[in-house]
């Protein structure tokens, strides 16, 4: 999924700190120096305008900052602007910078690097763009005050700013280099400048000894080693090779968390699996038959045979995940999901749609006698999509509905589910999404309102409902937080009734690293952040490890 | 000589172009879009499309055809979609890492099995025979990924012996030079064991035996010279075979070559750098047959002298 999905996926962790993440020696005192061996997966260009994967942002962030970040409590706090201000008719933004910032090519950190950066991601359509839905152009007031001037009011604006993604890189560079040159070497002001990028084997980050915050970073070297194979990643860690790897499969959580020298974390996404229903097709239209095939799934089920128990956490709402703005728990009370398993509950829906098994051949018919079939489409890839699916073919074939399970090649299977409403040929396919900037205006406007059909958007379900459309644009426009916070639950609470998807666990992200090293969070998008990480050297001295 | 070179050199530059028009439609036949992937699975639209502009992808096929070809001829291959560096810069460092892998297994390979064969052969049906038979037999049956993931382990992790992943250092050649040499290794054996006990049962070799040359001397210089003509030409197979085969030991033991590249490109839909990995791959084949070819006169000079 290199998808925006996924990108915004990233941003929220940007901000990150929002949810349950896992952060690690915070109480201890820092210690200067040692290089951090990682592993990661940069499959793209390394220019933030062109790459929105938690990947590729686990290697920018290190050397390129933002406006602003946000804070576990889901505040919005200060980077490279110290404060803002928001116009009477909220249509413009207008931030103030530090003073005396360089990026590390020597040109300095100013309001007019702030208006390039943005206008040419206007010009150039990076590919974060949609997030900036409103924003017209970004002023230079003076040498360190920069307006944001909006088309409407858009309280998605802030928070969006915090994506890491949206971070400020070079002017200089980008017009001495373009974006093939930043591409491979990014040029930022953050903590860490990058020195050596060999591709396809690993990118070193220097300690900037410059860094505009005083006494940071603590180490002197980031080593990022590209290792896309996930038994070799492990391997790697256990030998001692790297301090850190990611994506450690579930299965092996158990026995990589009885080793005295590794600490296993595990913490929810924002990426929730889920099914598209395509809402055109008969009978999905009916909402009732929507709501049986969410009952119809073992959510519970899934997580214990695809997971291994631990590796997905069950949703608690539609389509938000914990720590997205305006995420309310949706749970009926006593149970543990949303649309929890009742087989007899889906039967009964379907029945009062107009189905049930009338020649008692377990196949539910309509009036007419005709079976009710469903294509279910899915691809080999992410975390366990295809056993998903599989198990969800089970499912509906257990509840009476005949569904015949397509797998599709990666490439086929994103521009098969690319197309408009007349050329969409799927009644079901199993996909995951995530919210970028764990704010959401991202899933109200782009993945469930009726403008965002395909091609447009990417509501592939063709759903459309005026209340939640209503909702979303209240919400879009809404300053108060409060209230915005009240429109997001009541635009869940009509999702519930309206059930457009069928609503899958939340993903859960698993690493492995070192006990030597702290400091250094992985937030919930994906997206590593070491930059205020440091090395206990004793404790690695003690393990042996001497590199 | 020199005719049969710049024969096979302007084979080479014909074949390439072929090859690289195949691609160019094999490529535009298949599903996928790569605007799309580029841009992402939600990406709207109207961003797809600047992609497309961006990179040339809204231009009708021939268009895109003739300016690739065009390029191509002035040695230009194109920019990768993903990473916009040239598919060159990419490939060229690539290439010659799997270079470095593919030469040090293959001659692992083939000299443990010029020796293991030949005594194979000199052992006929003896104790040392089948023991030799028993580990070619076991390195045919087991997949490059099982021993490479167990002598990762072994000596990897349990015994901290060698380095996992990577190419820095001498060390870090060790495990997949062995795992994709024994590998090739234990097929190449068979084929020696068989063309050595064929050329040892000749009556040239009876009579050598008869005239009292000593043994070592009948296998090594009579026997193999005349069992290597189809030896030479199964080792240059080989050669192919291992460079497809090192994308496995690549991903495993994270050695940054070609193959692994070239898996990765076309998961992506990366057409330049697809097309860019295939045909170096392609012209690098052609390379390793000329040499063959040039082998087996020396070998046999009665075949350059037809």
């Amino acid at each position: 999924m290199k998808s925006y999905a996924k990108m915004a996926t990233a941003a929220t962790l940007a901000a990150s700190t929002l949810l349950p993440m896992s952060v690690r020696g915070e109480d201890a005192k820092p210690q200067m120096g040692g290089e951090l061996v990682v592993t990661g997966q940069l499959d793209k260009t390394m220019f933030p305008g062109r790459n929105t994967d938690a990947g590729g942002m686990d290697v920018y962030l290190n050397a390129c900052e933002n406006l602003v970040e946000m804070a576990a409590d889901r505040t919005i706090k200060p980077v490279l602007a110290k404060s803002w201000t928001m116009s009477d008719d909220l249509k413009t933004v207008t931030f103030h910078l530090n003073e005396g910032i360089q990026f590390h090519d020597g040109t300095p950190f100013n309001a007019e690097a702030v208006a390039f950066v943005f206008n040419e991601a206007l010009a150039k359509k990076f590919l974060y763009v949609s997030l900036l839905e409103g924003l017209e152009k970004v002023v230079a007031d003076s040498e360190y005050q920069v307006s944001f001037k909006l088309s409407k009011p858009s309280a998605a604006l802030i928070p969006n700013l915090a994506y890491r993604t949206m971070c400020i890189f070079s002017p200089a560079a980008y017009k001495a280099t373009g974006e093939e040159g930043l591409g491979s070497k990014i040029v930022g002001t953050g903590p860490f400048v990058m020195s050596e990028f060999a591709k396809g084997e690993y990118v070193l980050f220097k300690r900037n000894d410059k860094y505009w915050q005083k006494g940071k970073p603590y180490l002197d070297s980031i080593r990022i080693l590209f290792v896309p194979e996930v038994t070799t990643r492990v391997a790697m860690l256990e030998s001692g090779d790297v301090d850190r790897a990611q994506g450690v499969p579930d299965f092996d959580i158990p026995r990589l968390s009885g080793e005295d020298t590794l600490k296993v974390a595990t913490i929810p996404s924002l990426q929730q699996n889920y099914v598209v229903i395509n809402n055109l097709k008969k009978p999905l239209d009916d909402a009732r038959v929507r709501q049986a095939l969410n009952y119809a799934i073992d959510k519970a089920g899934i997580v214990k045979s695809v997971f291994a128990g631990t590796g997905a956490t069950l949703s608690q709402a539609p389509t938000l995940t914990p720590g997205v703005f305006g995420f309310t728990d949706m749970r009926e009370p006593g149970k543990d999901t949303i649309f929890a398993y009742d087989l007899d509950k889906a039967k009964d829906l379907l029945k009062q749609a107009g189905y049930e098994d009338r020649n008692g051949d377990k196949v539910l018919e309509n009036a007419q006698g005709e079976p009710l079939s469903l294509k279910l489409w899915t691809r080999k890839a992410g975390k366990g999509e295809y056993q998903i699916a599989q198990l969800v073919q089970t499912f509906l074939e257990k509840l009476g509905i005949k569904t015949e399970l397509t797998v599709l090649e990666s490439a086929t299977f994103s521009a098969s589910l690319s197309l408009g409403p007349q050329e969409a040929k799927y009644d079901l396919a199993l996909l995951a999404w995530t919210i970028p900037t764990a704010d959401p205006d991202e899933p109200m406007m782009y993945m469930t309102h009726t403008k965002a059909w395909k091609p447009a958007g990417a509501n592939r379900m063709f759903f459309s409902n005026p209340e939640t459309d209503r909702l979303a644009e209240a919400a879009h426009a809404e300053p108060d937080t409060k209230k915005r916070a009240e429109y997001v639950r009541q635009w869940m609470a009509e999702l519930l009734k309206q059930a457009p998807v069928i609503y899958l666990p939340t993903v859960n992200l698993t690493e492995a690293y070192r006990t030597y090293v702290h400091g250094a969070k992985y937030l919930p998008a994906g997206t590593y952040d070491a930059t205020q990480a440091w090395i206990d050297k004793a404790a690695k001295e003690e393990q042996g490890i001497s590199r | 000589m020199l005719k049969l070179i710049l024969a096979r050199l302007v084979f080479m530059a014909a074949a390439g172009l072929l090859l690289l028009t195949f691609l160019f439609g094999l490529f535009h036949a298949i599903p996928g879009d790569p605007a799309r992937l580029i841009a992402g699975d939600s990406a709207p639209e109207a961003l797809v499309q600047s992609i497309r502009q961006a990179y040339g992808l809204d231009q009708p096929l021939m268009t895109q055809y003739t300016t690739y070809m065009g390029r191509v001829l002035h040695g230009d291959f194109g920019l990768s979609n993903f990473s916009r560096q040239p598919v060159l810069k990419i490939v060229m460092p690539r290439l010659l890492n799997t270079a470095k892998l593919a030469g040090w297994s293959m001659l692992l390979a083939m000299s443990l099995s010029l020796l293991l064969g030949s005594l194979s052969a000199m052992y006929w049906d003896r104790p040392l025979d089948r023991g030799i038979t028993a580990f070619s037999l076991a390195g045919i049956c087991t997949p490059i990924f099982v021993t490479g993931i167990l002598g990762l382990y072994f000596f990897g992790v349990h015994l901290r012996w060698l380095p996992i992943g990577g190419m820095t250092s001498w060390k870090h050649y060790i495990l997949p030079v062995l795992t994709l040499g024994l590998a090739q290794a234990a097929g190449f054996t068979r084929m020696v064991r068989a063309c050595m006990i064929d050329a040892l049962g000749r009556d040239f070799i009876t009579t050598a035996r008869a005239k009292g040359v000593p043994e070592r001397v009948i296998v090594f210089k009579h026997g193999l010279r005349n069992a290597l003509l189809p030896i030479i030409t199964f080792f240059g197979l080989g050669l192919g075979h291992m460079l497809g085969g090192a994308a496995v030991a690549e991903s495993i033991f994270n050695w940054p070559g070609l193959g692994r590249l070239m898996v990765d490109s076309i998961l992506t839909r990366d057409l330049p750098l697809t097309q860019g990995c295939i045909f170096f791959f392609a012209m690098v084949f052609i390379l390793v047959n000329l040499v063959v070819d040039l082998l087996y006169r020396w070998a046999d000079p009665r075949i350059a002298h037809d």
